[in-house]
């Protein structure tokens, strides 16, 4: 096959994701920009015909989006940076660890995941009360951070597992301290999967909503996803405009966010390092 | 390598404690215990109501389970659901990851597109799709007629269309972690695997199936099993679009649990419906996480 | 290893319940004079209700130093969770706002307090019979209730007249009478009748009762169904109305409300039933021009009965300052207050004098009388205390109904669904 038509076909693949994935999106920008009467009518089009501002407007004067954004910011950043901080080294021992430990390790990681939670927040709420955590963004940061865990630790330690220890047996039989080995040789091969994870984290701590809804009491506490759920009312009446433009400004931190990390999702310093 | 290593663990076990405590701590106190109570209440006839009284009824709940065929049902369809999003999840996700590994002009931009899923907020996602879906007054149908198909069709009204329209929102949201998750791996795979295998002449395909493949078997091996767990478990992105309709054909298995753990207050009952999909979606992943370490012996 | 296993888990549920047992709270009286801090969870969603709330409650802070509320927002969506684990962890707010559908049974659990001695017997007097019994479990009172929705048929006043159809005027409108019109009216393209029956069991619920269909017996946990004819008089209509008469536009069925409304704006359907708050959305969203009319309230065999399911304000059992409580919501719901709250939200006030209020002060916007006045055919409605309502609601009847308005199964089939699902969810 000639390369210009792999390259043409590889481009065409790509747009068609793109538009899968970012209609969605461009539907959710443009129904930011209509107006009510625009938008509960048979019209189909991705312009408005009359651009609707107000709804951002709207929006921002609700109770709280900004400082939810604030609250929501907060939580997503110190959940993320504890699930790295703490899962790293665990993933590490998952890895390269035998045995029982590890089958119960990987075991219970799944377990975790797949009980429902509703079965379980009542005591989780109750434990976090003796604690006085219970309406705190600390406490919040807690729940993300272990309920992220399980995630990161399975995904990390795939990533460790595919690192041959011959590497760190090589370092170390150089005369490296074991910190020196992974500070050197094993961290800068798992940044890719670290980012990844953190990526996952952070999303995984902006969008969550019920662990939210149940343990924050007072209205300062409040993240995004909480006050964003306060623009759809009873009887299935929705405020489209305001929550389209609401769900617009939730999304710009993300992007933003993403935009900084994809860099490093691919690392420079990968290629020939790990040599077989 | 695995010769040399099964003796003994690669790592000491004083030095293992001092590294998974920082984990274990948060996961004893705020995942294990509040888990284990919750598996417990599945033996009981507990309420949540005002100074329950709680008695042990042993499997009384899982007997009488056995014996509701509609839950049974909605297990039907969350198995189509769970898998099929899953797969296509998987393959979609591979298909993307391989295009943005593969040196296209854009990369920042189109690597930060396909995240979009991830940057809308849950709470309208059903909303949107709602809206893209609608009969008479969704661009989908528009955009179907625009190419001279039929474009009348009741995609979440329909009781044909219904599970497959929700089974790609799910596959849509889903397809962010999948991604990135292929992408890292890729990352990972040494460039000299694929420079011999090229020296000996393998096309594409083959150097896909002789080195990509092999060498993201454990990290796909990992994230299908979340994702199924994951896709099994959700309920409330297909509530939202469909409200388990029309006729109950997108009728999800945790939403029977979730009816009945609070709507009804039964939380022992709902507890026990829990439990048993816990045991059925684990057995499953054993089954198929056995299947990949073996391959992974023979490879 | 089994049993210290098992002893372990039997710890821990000890320790659950310990918890539980510490978390109940005890109530510390209130020491006369000492000013108290009333928590009010509001579900206000609309701009206009929200400042029209806080407006009431900004005037109750200044003239009761003493008693001073403070509001703690939570949408409608999210509110059953948050409740649910809020009393079962003994952190309810002092006031809680709902509806009564879904707060009797929190009120049949325990956790609601009896406003029975505390609620002002002026205000007992001037809330409606009906509307009195839905939120009243036991013999005891269980909340004040405020706002009100009916079922009601809009028309689109242009096509309806060009169809030759007159428009009905009078108390109440007879589903025959309402047949033939929607019948003459399906012509050049234009459907009859749009109605977004995506959720229809409230409907069918409410509707019901105008032909004698109260489908269930009974209170609590101890209710039994019976799906008659009468039960089943609205959707065998609909259906006949969708599948013989063809004058209704059978997309609208698989779509909510808000969506069928699409197709009346855009004239392609003549009439349609919403419930009474879209008449808010419908003065604002309808394209220029377009004429409506509320039609009178439909009448079945037996009335024109609908079921009342106010919005309530109750307040919990544990909170230690029940009688001041009380004292705002009296302020709360008196005429003037109610009546600003149900204007900002396009609903029927619960009691009559601000019905009343209102009545002088909309009447010149369009359907406004006859929504009010449709406010007296609301009475109590017997599943609204049947504790696996909700249950039932979402996996039985919805499906069934779904399924017989889809021509999937009859009426025959319907019945046995409805009945047999009950026992499945009871059982």
């Amino acid at each position: 096959m000639p390369k210009r038509l792999v390259r043409t076909a590889q481009y065409a693949g790509l747009g068609l994701y793109i538009v899968f994935l970012g209609f969605p999106l461009l539907w959710l920008i443009s129904a930011s920009v209509k107006s009510s009467r625009e938008l509960n009518s048979l019209t189909v089009s991705l312009l408005p015909s009359e651009w609707h501002w107000e709804n951002y407007s709207d929006a921002l004067a609700r109770q709280g989006l900004i400082g939810s954004a604030g609250n929501s910011l907060l939580v997503a950043v110190a959940s993320t940076g504890l699930v790295v901080l703490i899962s790293l080294p665990a993933a590490y021992v998952l890895a390269r660890i035998k045995g029982a430990a590890r089958v119960v390790g990987t075991g219970w990681i799944l377990v975790s995941q797949v009980f429902p939670v509703i079965l379980f927040i009542l005591p989780l709420f109750l434990i976090l009360r003796t604690l006085h955590l219970t309406d705190s963004l600390v406490g919040l940061t807690l729940v993300h951070a272990t309920y992220t865990l399980p995630f990161a630790l399975w995904m990390l330690q795939g990533y460790v597992a595919a690192i041959p220890f011959d590497l760190e047996e090589a370092s170390a039989v150089d005369g490296a301290p074991r910190l020196a080995t992974l500070r050197h040789i094993v961290f800068p091969l798992l940044a890719p999967g670290l980012v990844a994870t953190a990526m996952f984290s952070f999303v995984a701590s902006w969008n969550e909503f019920f662990f939210a809804l149940v343990l924050l009491q007072s209205p300062d506490n409040y993240t995004l996803p909480i006050t964003l759920k306060m623009f759809i009312g009873g009887e299935g009446k929705v405020a489209l405009g305001p929550l389209a433009a609401g769900a617009v400004l939730a999304a710009v931190p993300s992007i933003v966010f993403f935009s900084l990390m994809q860099r490093k999702l691919i690392s420079g310093l990968m290629s020939g390092a790990v040599k077989g | 390598m695995a010769k040399r290593t099964r003796a003994k663990s690669q790592i000491g076990r004083g030095e293992a404690a001092v590294l998974l405590i920082p984990s274990l701590l948060p996961i004893m106190v705020l995942s294990v215990t509040p888990l284990l109570i919750g598996v417990f209440l599945a033996f009981t006839d507990a309420r949540l109501v005002r100074n329950p009284e709680y008695h042990f009824i042993g499997i009384d709940n899982f007997i009488r389970l056995g014996g509701n065929s509609m839950f049974w049902d909605s297990f039907r369809i969350g198995i189509i659901w769970a898998v099929s999003v899953t797969v296509l999840q998987l393959v979609l996700a591979m298909g993307l990851a391989l295009l943005l590994n593969s040196g296209l002009r854009l990369q920042s931009l189109t690597r930060v597109l396909a995240l979009i899923p991830w940057a809308m907020p849950p709470v309208v996602v059903a909303i949107m799709w709602r809206m893209i879906y609608s009969a008479n007054a969704g661009p989908l149908n528009a955009a179907l007629g625009g190419l001279g198909l039929p474009s009348s069709i009741n995609w979440l009204g329909d009781f044909k269309t219904a599970l497959p329209a929700v089974i790609v929102v799910g596959v849509w949201v889903g397809m962010p972690q999948t991604t990135v998750t292929l992408l890292a791996g890729l990352q990972q795979i040494p460039r000299d695997l694929y420079e011999a295998g090229a020296l000996d002449g393998a096309g594409a395909g083959r150097l896909f199936t002789a080195v990509t493949l092999p060498s993201l078997r454990g990290i796909i091996a990992s994230i299908t099993s979340l994702n199924f767990i994951w896709n099994f478990n959700s309920f409330s992105l297909v509530y939202v679009m469909t409200e388990g309709g029309p006729g109950g054909e997108t009728m999800l298995p945790m939403l029977f649990t979730y009816l009945e753990a609070f709507k009804n207050r039964n939380i022992g009952y709902g507890a026990a419906m829990g439990l048993v999909l816990v045991l059925i979606v684990v057995t499953l992943l054993a089954v198929y996480l056995r299947a990949q370490l073996r391959g992974d012996k023979e490879a | 290893m089994r049993k210290t296993a098992l002893k372990a888990v039997a710890g821990l549920s000890v320790l659950a319940l310990a918890l539980t047992a510490c978390s109940s709270g005890d109530p510390s009286p209130n020491p006369s004079g000492e000013p108290v801090t009333l928590t009010f969870q509001s579900l206000s969603d609309q701009p206009a209700t929200i400042a029209a709330v806080e407006g009431i409650v900004e005037a109750w802070n200044s003239a009761h130093p003493n008693i001073q509320v403070e509001i703690v927002p939570v949408g409608w969506d999210a509110v059953y969770d948050k409740l649910i684990t809020q009393f079962n962890s003994g952190t309810a707010p002092d006031i809680i706002h709902y509806e009564a559908s879904a707060i009797v049974s929190f009120a049949d659990d325990g956790y609601i307090a009896d406003l029975s001695s505390v609620m002002d017997p002026a205000r007992k007097a001037d809330i409606p019979a009906g509307v009195l019994e839905s939120v009243t479990v036991g013999g005891q009172l269980v909340a004040y209730p405020t706002e009100l929705q009916s079922y009601m048929v809009f028309a689109n006043r242009t096509l309806l007249e060009q169809a030759g159809v007159t428009i009905p005027t009078g108390d109440t409108l007879d589903w025959a009478t309402f047949r033939a019109m929607s019948q003459a009216a399906t012509k050049d393209g234009v459907f009859g009748l749009g109605w977004g029956l995506k959720s229809p069991t409230a409907t069918f619920m409410s509707l019901g009762l105008g032909y004698g269909g109260t489908f269930f017996n009974g209170t609590g946990s101890n209710v039994t169904i019976d799906v008659t004819d009468a039960e089943l008089a609205v959707p065998e209509q609909v259906y006949q109305m969708a599948y013989e008469d063809l004058s209704l536009m059978p997309l609208t069925l698989t779509q909510s409300g808000g969506e069928a409304l699409a197709a009346f704006y855009a004239g392609q359907v003549a009439m349609t039933v919403q419930g009474s708050y879209q008449a808010a959305n419908i003065a604002q969203d309808a394209p220029e021009g377009f004429e409506w009319v509320v039609l009178p309230a439909l009448e079945g065999s037996k009335s024109a009965a609908q079921s009342a399911n106010p919005q309530t304000l109750s307040i919990s059992v544990d909170s230690p300052h029940v009688a001041e409580a009380a004292q705002f919501l009296d302020f709360f719901t008196n005429a003037e207050n109610l009546a600003a709250v149900c204007e900002a939200d396009a609903l029927i006030p619960a009691t009559t004098s601000a019905q009343r209020a209102m009545e002088t002060k909309l009447a010149s916007q369009a359907g406004w009388d006859v929504i009010l006045s449709s406010g007296q055919y609301l009475e109590a409605a017997p599943f609204m205390f049947a504790n696996s309502y909700q249950a039932w609601k979402d996996t039985v009847a919805t499906p069934a109904f779904q399924r017989y308005l889809a021509g999937q199964i009859d009426k025959a089939q319907l019945a046995q669904e409805l009945t047999s699902g009950w026992d499945t969810v009871t059982s």
